[in-house]
């Protein structure tokens, strides 16, 4: 799910304190060279939280009150780098989440913040010219009984085209997914999801700028309404600015903070449950890879 | 809490293959160096399988399997040669997934949501570690134990511990004693505690972990005692809740092998152990009546 949020300042100020502390502020680290790398086996451990004034769940509306947080954590397992049809072979395992404040959360009829926890696993292989396939398993559950839970397979194919276009990589990919047991849309069929995307981005500076474009289709009873299903989900344009906290990465790993906006047109049935059009969310973020 | 077992052989054989695999399949695995994160981030995980969870001597199932996914990620943020020696912080997850009464049998149970969903209890914590000279140690955790089948209302609970590593004193006759008080916060009649009594309770417990080390494995005999503080073992009486201040008494035999040495994927063990618990007069009644608790675990760990 794309980062996209509005926090407290004071939430904000409290998270970078905390990171600049961990980075810099003990004596021990400062003394000591930084390692270029900090971790140069094969586990990876990406992280971060995320706060942002709406969530929308490819489209589907799931809150719009209060402020949403993302807390989430992923391990990547790198089994096998090199030469051959394969040129990386990889297991990722991951948790995400979602904190309400408003109504899907400690507003809402449940009064518990943690709407949904994801659980996911994916296997994914690298080819050459950077293109890669992913199969990933996710099981969204609800903590807080806003929905039923949902267990889904999809497949990502992705192309990195930054080797062979430098500034003018786009680096896009499509997704098919398929609802095995449970719906997002609460619809009456088991759902095939297509999702076509791409991410170019720049460096500017010392930061990165990313405008995520994506659009989500239904090929199958993912968008059901009253009229039945529909074929649009929603299209999405977004930009995103991404500050490192430092130049190098660390003995606790590389940190950055991120925000942006992202504005999100949704399509008929979509439209009706939000009961607009269109939404721009905000969000900011701190992040970590290690 | 700690770990305790029993465990069905396929999933065992399951986790076991994975962790081989894992170890020893891929070419390039052998040739990494010896240590795979000189950094300041240590990653440990681990998945237990139980055949009854007892929750400082309170039962929080009476059937099916217990699995205990869980992860840690510590944060060491200071290490020096003043009077204060380390500073850590940790953040990491533990969670509990029933197959039976409380779990995935709800629906016929009719205990929590009645909806058959596995996921029991999640619980998220943080901890600050102050390490000092003589191998002690004081942490200060948060913990919110929640669940998300609805088995149980939200708990919340700040715990302070207070530690002596022993080891580099005594060598093989260390104990390693501690000393842990907890309180319970945020509660109301029935709800935010862990007895689901009427105040909210402190806890207290003491105990130690002798243990040997060995090349090919090691084995430790954790051994502990729970008491109520206050109102932590509350059991309603006819003339209204009754504070017993015995909760428990726990000792374990616990086998650790390490799978191989430390490779670019860490370092990874397989577990097992017993635990004995005899039970107090308020956790005898959740107990339905037996006042005695053999748990048989085996479970997979990693450290990176």
């Amino acid at each position: 799910m794309p980062p996209s949020g509005r926090t407290p300042r004071c939430v904000v100020l409290a998270l970078v304190s905390a990171v600049w502390f961990g980075l810099g502020a003990s004596p021990a680290w400062s003394q000591d060279p930084a390692p270029t790398d900090p971790n140069p086996g094969n586990l990876t451990l990406t992280g971060g939280i995320d706060f942002l004034n709406a969530y929308l769940f490819r489209g589907i509306p799931q809150d719009d009150t209060g402020v949403v947080m993302w807390p989430y954590g992923d391990l990547g397992i790198a089994l096998h780098s090199g030469g051959g049809p394969f040129k990386t072979i990889g297991v990722n395992v991951g948790l995400w989440n979602s904190l309400h404040t408003g109504q899907a959360g400690s507003d809402g009829p449940s009064h518990k913040l943690w709407y949904e926890s994801d659980f996911y696993a994916t296997f994914g292989l690298g080819f050459g010219k950077g293109t890669n396939f992913g199969v990933t398993y996710t099981a969204y559950t609800s903590p807080n009984a806003g929905f039923n839970t949902v267990r889904e397979v999809s497949f990502k194919f992705a192309l990195d085209d930054s080797g062979a276009l430098g500034g003018l990589a786009s680096k896009p990919y499509v997704i098919v997914a398929r609802e095995l047991d449970g719906q997002a849309d609460g619809g009456a069929e088991e759902g095939t999801y297509l999702e076509l995307g791409a991410s170019p981005g720049v460096p500017v500076g010392w930061f990165t700028v990313n405008v995520p474009l994506r659009a989500g289709f239904s090929l199958g009873d993912y968008y059901e309404g009253v009229a039945g299903d529909e074929r649009f989900g929603f299209f999405s344009v977004a930009g995103i600015v991404t500050v490192p906290l430092s130049r190098m990465p660390t003995r606790v790993g590389s940190w950055n903070i991120h925000g942006g906006v992202e504005y999100v047109r949704l399509g008929d049935r979509n439209a009706e449950v939000l009961g607009d059009t269109s939404k721009v969310i905000g969000s900011i973020g701190i992040g970590l890879s290690y | 809490m700690f770990v305790t077992y029993g465990v069905r052989r396929s999933a065992l054989a399951v986790v076991a293959a994975v962790g081989l695999v894992a170890l020893t399949s891929a070419p390039a695995f052998a040739q990494e160096a010896k240590d795979p994160n000189p950094g300041a981030l240590t990653l440990t995980g681990s998945v237990d399988f139980l055949n009854q969870y007892m929750f400082r001597g309170i039962r929080q199932n009476s059937s099916g399997i217990a699995a205990w996914p869980a992860m840690d990620l510590g944060i060491s943020a200071y290490s020096g040669d003043g009077g204060l020696k380390s500073v850590s912080i940790n953040f990491g997850t533990w969670n509990s997934l029933h197959t039976g009464d409380t779990g995935a049998d709800s629906t016929e149970s009719g205990l929590g949501c009645a909806c058959g969903k596995l996921w029991y209890e999640s619980d998220f914590y943080t901890s600050l570690g102050l390490g000092f000279g003589g191998g002690t140690s004081l942490t200060t955790t948060y913990t919110a134990y929640t669940s998300p089948n609805n088995g149980f209302s939200t708990v919340k609970e700040i715990m302070f511990k207070l530690a002596v590593d022993d080891s580099s004193k005594l060598g093989k006759a260390a104990v390693k004693p501690y000393i842990a008080i907890a309180r319970e916060f945020d509660t109301s009649p029935g709800f935010g505690q862990a007895d689901g009594g009427e105040n909210a309770g402190t806890y207290v417990e003491i105990g130690f972990a002798p243990g040997y080390s060995a090349s090919k494995a090691s084995i430790a005999f954790p051994i502990k005692i729970g008491l109520s503080g206050s109102n932590y073992y509350e059991l309603a009486t006819p003339t209204g809740f009754e504070d017993n201040k015995f909760g428990y008494f726990s000792i374990a035999g616990i086998v650790t092998v390490p799978l191989g040495g430390t490779s670019s994927f860490g370092s990874w063990n397989i577990h097992g152990g017993v635990e004995y618990q005899k039970l107090g007069t308020t956790t005898e009644f959740f107990n339905g009546g037996e006042s005695n608790q053999v748990i048989g675990s085996f479970g997979i760990g990693f450290s990176y």
